[in-house]
């Protein structure tokens, strides 16, 4: 810099005018735009941002309050309501997957239902009996995570590993008549892994599990009673996500208890696979306003004008975790000479708004 | 902003392309455009139903009186025309059988393109082959489509293999000989006319280990179509072979493709190249000759390759000579492959592009092109005579060539005997290239060996 202002100084007069003068005019842009990071001197710097701060906080007031008076005029006059904007995210503007299941190819699709493997479970011709087993090597929180997959899944038995080969241990619940195998994969005494296999025919699906939280570690947690559960299965909208969806789906009995009040919910978004277990609880509470903020509503009825209102409360009770599709297999078992119907490979993700699921 | 869009195929020429799946469905797919058109489902023959899975078909792909046959999971086997979807004969299978379990599902069928001189012109001869291995040829007559139709003469029936799966069934370009290989099978190569098996493969020996893989094929196809002496082969061991049976009863050539089983292998017209797909969903094209790989095909794959068809050389260019078919070579090649995640993929052979793909909502079993498309339609649209005819020469011709396509239909004995003629005399040629890569692969031979 310093050479340069020399070369300046050492040039016309002329020329440092003009280059003042462009200075000049520089700065005035500034002011326009208003761009603090062009700003050298901190000081003025950070007055011009914090001016810009209080600026915009005023815009956004302002304009909540003019939304605000236009939405209350419009009760008061019984119009139509202004409309609310819709934020953009990212699952409103995932890319076009012609799979999503849309109306007007049910037929087709409920065909295709018919004959796949689940269909006599979930037409209730079977009871759902589940072996659960581990990988080889398993300790700490596997055996703890499994006792309490015991006590969400219904009619789930644990077989140790042993030194089984996972082909045969498919043959021993065919025999046995199990109708899926769950194997909880442990790396590093940390539960990492889900693989759910269908029985005698079924898929096999493959999971990553992550974010892992046992019953203990959750606040205010319940302990779940041994009734059938019911389920929530969220967004399984594309034709894998249905699949994936229906062998979920059978591994719970299709008779839930509503008494025992459990729910266990997988919810997908974004390709993950959320699973929460929970206890409801309905209460009638003196309530000025009648509110409702239930979010799992069991019941839409609960506009009720006395000051009794129907609430539903949420317990959780049982481990949390997220599971992601890393692969669905053709047939049971066999990674060597499986046929996949669907792997995640590397080069799918190129955006960030595609969604298998 | 974000990217709402998925990324753009390049569209694909004129062609028409039936689809067979889980749910004995046939879709027809079909892009019209003249350039770079959408290929879309235009009809759906049947109704879905699981018993109807297919689970093989064939077709004769001409242009007087095309069939198509079906066989489906009931045992039952359907002719059908490739054109309206119409049934012609449906004949069930149970009475070949002896085993009637659950698994011996037909695996292998194959529709007979030359016609017994003896037989009524309304039948036509099919060649079956069981998960068992009980193969048998059998011809039928087109019976009204209510009534099941019989077969004329008693099939006839052999046994292919003693034990084991047999997986994949080919019959050669001449239709003489048929291959058979599978779970626990090594290839048979059996001369049809005389029910005798001339050739068997071996083994190939023990690795430095001492570990013997189990055989077991997984699909194979001949490589040339007037040559049952080459044919190529995929293991469930990933592996890809060539075997010359004039050669040797090992392979001559193996190589391996990535790390699932390969699912489907097809030839390319030009002799030398084979697409091979695989369990979980990668394609890529060899050079049969040395065992490199030519590229792959990528196309956001995810689900496992069943069927790998290459677009026939169109037989509206070969009844006109050898030298649209030269042309036709490096214009049309298209490729089309099915997969377990019910997509219809649609690439260019010569620049592994993505053309189209085309959801079909159930898992795709198989697919089959057929390639007399713009010759029934000529009315309509002639793109592809006319696409190839504009390189060429001017619209007249085409006009020409119609017009002898429908004096082919017409005399279909005469077509038949020009077509032998021409067939000999591509013979004559081929035979001069087979040797050409007979003596190419010797030095790659021992290069392979060095390598294991």
């Amino acid at each position: 810099m310093g050479g340069k202002r020399k070369k300046n100084d050492d040039s016309d007069v002329e020329e440092s005018k003009a280059v003042s003068s462009n200075k000049k005019t520089r700065t005035t842009e500034k002011k326009d735009q208003l761009r603090p990071s062009m700003i050298k001197n901190k000081e003025k710097r950070s007055e011009v941002h914090a001016k810009l701060k209080h600026q915009k906080k005023l815009d956004k007031r302002a304009k909540a309050k003019t939304r605000d008076a236009a939405l209350k005029r419009a009760l008061e006059l019984g119009e139509e309501l202004p409309e609310k904007k819709v934020p953009r995210t990212i699952e409103n503007t995932r890319e076009f997957d012609e799979t999503v299941c849309k109306p007007g190819d049910e037929e087709e699709l409920f065909a295709g239902n018919d004959a796949d493997e689940f269909s006599s479970i979930l037409h209730k011709q079977y009871t759902p009996k589940i072996l659960i087993t581990t990988c080889r090597f398993h300790s700490t929180r596997g055996p703890a995570f499994i006792s309490e997959l015991l006590s969400v899944i219904p009619n789930a038995h644990y077989y140790k590993r042993g030194t089984y080969d996972l082909k045969k241990i498919v043959e021993y619940a065919k025999n046995k008549e199990f109708t899926s195998i769950i194997v909880v994969h442990t790396n590093r005494r940390e539960p990492d892994a889900l693989l759910i296999i269908g029985v005698p025919n079924g898929p096999t699906v493959h999971f990553k599990l992550s974010k892992l939280v046992l019953r203990q570690d959750i606040k205010n947690h319940g302990t779940p009673t041994s009734h059938k559960p019911e389920l929530v299965l969220n967004n399984f909208t594309t034709r894998l996500g249905h699949r994936v969806g229906r062998l979920i789906q059978s591994l719970f009995p299709q008779d839930p208890e509503f008494k025992g009040r459990r729910v266990v919910t997988f919810h997908n978004q974004r390709d993950f696979i959320f699973f929460r277990h929970h206890r409801y609880i309905f209460e009638n509470k003196e309530v000025k306003k009648p509110e409702s903020r239930d979010k799992k509503d069991k019941d839409g009825k609960n506009e009720n004008v006395t000051e009794q209102t129907t609430i539903a409360r949420l317990q959780e009770c049982g481990p949390r975790f997220t599971l992601k599709l890393i692969s669905l297999q053709h047939g049971t078992f066999d990674t060597k000479g499986g046929e996949y119907e669907w792997v995640h490979k590397a080069e799918m993700d190129t955006s960030r708004r595609r969604f298998f699921l | 902003m974000p990217r709402t869009t998925t990324v753009e195929c390049a569209g694909c020429p004129p062609l028409r392309a039936l689809t067979f799946d889980v749910l004995g469905l046939i879709k027809v797919v079909e892009a019209r455009d003249k350039q770079r058109g959408v290929a879309q489902v235009v009809e759906r023959w049947g109704e879905p139903e699981s018993s109807k899975c297919v689970m093989a078909v064939s077709m004769v792909d001409r242009n007087s009186q095309p069939l198509l046959a079906v066989a489906r999971k009931n045992k039952k086997i359907e002719v059908l025309s490739p054109v309206n979807g119409d049934i012609q004969a449906t004949i069930s299978d149970t009475s070949g059988l002896d085993v009637q379990s659950e698994e011996n599902n037909i695996v292998g069928l194959h529709l007979f393109e030359k016609q017994n001189s003896e037989l009524p012109s309304r039948c036509c001869t099919l060649l079956t082959c069981t998960t068992k291995g009980n193969a048998s040829i059998r011809s039928i007559e087109f019976a009204d489509s209510s009534k099941e139709s019989s077969c004329i003469d008693s099939p006839k029936t052999w046994n292919v293999c003693s034990g084991g799966n047999i997986l994949c069934c080919k019959v050669d370009g001449n239709e003489n000989f048929a291959l058979f290989g599978g779970k626990g099978v090594e290839i048979n190569i059996w001369d049809i006319d005389n029910l005798t098996k001339i050739w068997n493969s071996k083994p190939p020996p023990k690795n430095n280990l001492g570990i013997f893989t189990p055989t077991w094929f997984t699909s194979a196809t001949f490589l040339m179509k007037d040559d049952h002496r080459k044919f190529v082969a995929g293991t469930n061991s990933h592996q890809v072979r060539l075997y010359d049976i004039s050669a040797q009863r090992r392979p001559v050539l193996s190589f391996d493709f990535r790390e699932t089983p390969i699912k489907a292998v097809a030839e390319d017209i030009d002799g030398y190249s084979v697409y091979v797909g695989n369990g979980s969903g990668d394609m890529a094209s060899f050079d049969i000759r040395t065992g490199k790989m030519l590229g792959g095909f990528s196309g956001k794959c995810s689900g496992s390759i069943r069927s790998i068809v290459r677009h026939p050389q169109l037989p509206v260019v070969a009844s006109c000579g050898e030298r649209y078919s030269i042309i036709s070579f490096h214009l049309v090649c298209f490729l089309w492959m099915k997969r377990l995640d019910s997509y219809l993929r649609l690439w260019d052979t010569k620049t592994r592009q993505l053309l189209s793909a085309i959801f079909l909502k159930q898992h795709v079993v198989h697919v089959l092109f057929d390639s007399n498309f713009d010759v029934k339609e000529t009315d309509l649209l002639s793109c592809k005579e006319q696409n190839l005819t504009e390189e060429v020469e001017a619209t007249p011709l085409k006009r020409k060539k119609s017009a002898r396509n429908k004096e082919h239909i017409q005399d279909g004995s005469e077509r038949k005997k020009r077509s032998k003629h021409s067939k000999e005399h591509k013979k004559s040629e081929g035979n001069d290239g087979r040797e050409k890569i007979a003596s190419r692969n010797e030095p790659s031979k021992p290069k392979l060996k060095k390598k294991k």
